[in-house]
């Protein structure tokens, strides 16, 4: 066995292949590893996506982002197991209650604090907010995590479907993570630029002074922003738990976005995204050799990026504020 | 109110009188197990005294608490229990460890102060994930999800701390020292250019302080206090394990600062206290105690962002401005005229 770092040529330029190369590693294994890269970075992009709308509408770092997405994936097996409804009819039912969620979310961590003087104390009512549901979520379903029933399975084995193209398997689980977070990202996006209401939030985002003058109510917006925001934290979560299984640790999730946010710079969707996307794959790839370090690995490259391009792979450097 | 003549704030005695009769009568009305919960106190008391000059004196909100405290808890526990060949006393290793965690922490201090605020604060968080996968699996040095076991308690010129009680009156002293030292922080060129950089970066810098090394040094004295707890919870529990260097432990330092008032050193001792204590004495309802810690730190947060410190403040200067009116009301109304 050998690894380390090389350059392998391609199209006369090199490009430096940070994987474990030996007899084991080929072709097939390097593209499902990328596609367990891929699946894992969109559910970091999800929580990233949400970070990033949080602090662009009221500048509030939102350190219960995970254990938000630790409750959706309670709330879809609680649906899912316990009421046993099916696919059609548990979609509706568990976005109606993500949508409360982040209504009551709202309300209870940042409507009482938004004249605060002290900009800190959002940030520390956000990680009373993280400890808080996540024994909500214990007293509620208990602290045995609960396995999930993959999104596609194998009608003779019962088990998590395979898709097999030539020699690669790929989880079917995956694949779909991956389609569901493009489209929510996608859906997101043309919220934002194309249609009226998110035209609306954008501007309560920029000035919410001059927004309400415009007379946009910025209540409402805050409010949708943040039911946004929970939806897509807890559709991550339903997609990621038949991978782990549901447990009210699931929230150590929100560090790795975290990273992918700065990586990708910070304050910007875009970038939040593409960043989330390449921890998921430095982590895919990292555990392959190392599993027991990946987080390691994830956040020396943060700090890596951040020490040589701090305001990260897409942002722009901003002058200080005076 | 204060007695004019000795210049003491009357609410300063009342505090040195029930710190004093807490160190006198605490052990003596304590059994085994609530002395080792009220010296876990103490011990994170110094971790916190760490946040309170980061982020109470200097506004920096770094979450590096528990990388250094497991920097200072491994590095006695391998020179004292004997792992490495080595068997050191307490005060030796105790300087040798302040010594190497001024050094790491200056040095990581340097490197993470090139970035600004929010950016500085995510990158604590890397500090905490990286230190923490490696306490948790490096085993030539950290021993691995093992941990390490049998570490020598503490002992000074010949003297060991054999149970808990004695620990008690250690710590105390050791508290008292760390209090001091961050009383001290706070009047000197240091603390004054630290709280200017805490209001206003740009008018500190216009002032010429030196920002980055400011923020430096603070970042290496939290550092140093917070490996200085660590160092005394691998004496005191004489086994360190990695689940003591979490991010989620990192919030809870945080929180004891903030729940005591961020910039008061008897507020962040009396937060310490309370977040070790108040799950002994609630024990009762055990199941739903994270719960109400954590709704508790959110109201907190609305009701009293300074903690119990502001609290007190706030209460204390209305009254004052009570007793004050009743005083101006019975003595002059020429005051308004010359107004």
């Amino acid at each position: 066995m050998s690894f380390g770092m090389f350059y392998h040529r391609k199209d006369n330029e090199n490009y430096l292949v940070f994987i474990v190369w030996d007899d084991t590693v080929d072709i097939s294994l390097f593209i499902s590893l990328s596609v367990n890269g891929f699946a894992m970075g969109m559910i970091y992009a999800l929580i990233a996506m949400g970070l990033i709308l949080l602090i662009r509408a009221i500048g509030v770092l939102n350190f219960a982002q995970g254990d938000l997405l630790m409750f959706g994936a309670f709330i879809s097996s609680a649906l899912i197991l316990d009421l046993e409804l099916p696919l059609y009819a548990m979609v509706p039912v568990a976005l109606i209650s993500f949508a409360l969620i982040g209504v009551i979310f709202m309300f209870s961590v940042y409507w009482p604090l938004r004249d605060a003087s002290y900009p800190v104390a959002h940030i520390i009512s956000t990680m009373g907010a993280s400890i808080a549901l996540r024994e909500i979520a214990t007293l509620i379903w208990g602290s045995i995590p609960r396995s999930m029933p993959p999104l596609m399975r194998d009608s003779e084995t019962g088990r998590a479907a395979v898709l097999r193209i030539a020699d690669i398997n790929l989880q079917w689980q995956f694949v779909l993570t991956i389609i569901v977070g493009a489209v929510l990202i996608i859906l997101v996006f043309i919220l934002f630029e194309k249609l009226y209401a998110g035209r609306m939030m954008q501007a309560a985002a920029q000035d919410k002074y001059a927004a309400e003058l415009l007379g946009i109510p910025t209540i409402l917006t805050t409010a949708a922003t943040y039911i946004i925001v929970v939806i897509l934290a807890s559709v991550g979560g339903y997609m990621v738990s038949p991978i782990f299984m549901v447990s009210n640790t699931l929230g150590v999730l929100q560090l790795r976005a975290f990273a992918g946010v700065v990586i990708g710079g910070f304050g910007n969707i875009k970038g939040a995204i593409i960043g989330s996307l390449f921890v998921g794959v430095v982590e895919s790839f990292g555990s392959l050799h190392f599993s027991q370090y990946r987080d390691a690995i994830v956040f020396t490259v943060l700090i890596v990026v951040l020490l040589f391009r701090p305001q990260g792979f897409f942002g722009e450097k901003v002058a200080d504020k005076a | 109110m204060r007695i004019n003549k000795l210049n003491i704030k009357i609410s300063n005695i009342v505090i040195l009188i029930a710190a004093v009769s807490f160190v006198l009568v605490a052990p003596r009305i304590t059994a085994g197990y609530f002395m080792m919960v009220v010296n876990m106190g103490l011990i994170f008391a110094i971790a916190a005294f760490g946040v309170c000059v980061m982020l109470g004196i200097g506004g920096q909100l770094s979450f590096a608490t528990v990388s250094f405290m497991g920097f200072g808890a491994y590095f006695v526990a391998n020179l004292t229990s004997g792992r490495m060949g080595i068997i050191m006393g307490s005060i030796p290793v105790i300087i040798l460890m302040i010594i190497a965690t001024t050094v790491v922490a200056f040095s990581i201090g340097l490197v993470l102060f090139k970035l600004k605020s929010a950016y500085f604060t995510f990158a604590t968080i890397g500090l905490v994930q990286v230190s923490w996968s490696f306490y948790l699996s490096y085993v030539p040095l950290f021993g691995g999800p093992d941990g390490i076991s049998r570490i020598a308690t503490f002992d000074i010129f010949g003297f060991r701390a054999e149970d808990f009680h004695q620990w008690f009156y250690i710590l105390v002293v050791f508290v008292l020292i760390v209090v001091f030292l961050v009383e001290r922080i706070k009047c000197t060129q240091l603390g004054r250019s630290l709280a200017a950089i805490r209001d206003n970066e740009i008018a500190a810098q216009t002032l010429g302080i030196n920002i980055y090394m400011t923020k430096v040094i603070a970042f290496t004295i939290a550092g140093v206090l917070a490996a200085f707890a660590g160092a005394l919870y691998a004496m005191h529990s004489q086994f360190v394990s990695a689940d003591m260097f979490t991010f989620e432990r990192t919030t809870t330092y945080i929180i004891m600062a903030m729940l005591g008032g961020v910039n008061n050193t008897k507020g962040v001792l009396v937060g310490s206290m309370l977040v070790t204590l108040l799950p002994e004495w609630l024990r009762g309802m055990q199941q739903y105690l994270q719960l109400i810690f954590g709704v508790s730190v959110i109201l907190l947060m609305v009701f009293m962002p300074m903690g119990l410190a502001g609290l007190v403040t706030s209460v204390g200067k209305r009254l004052k401005r009570k007793l004050h009116v009743n005083k101006k009301l019975a003595t002059s109304t020429g005051m308004e005229a010359k107004r």
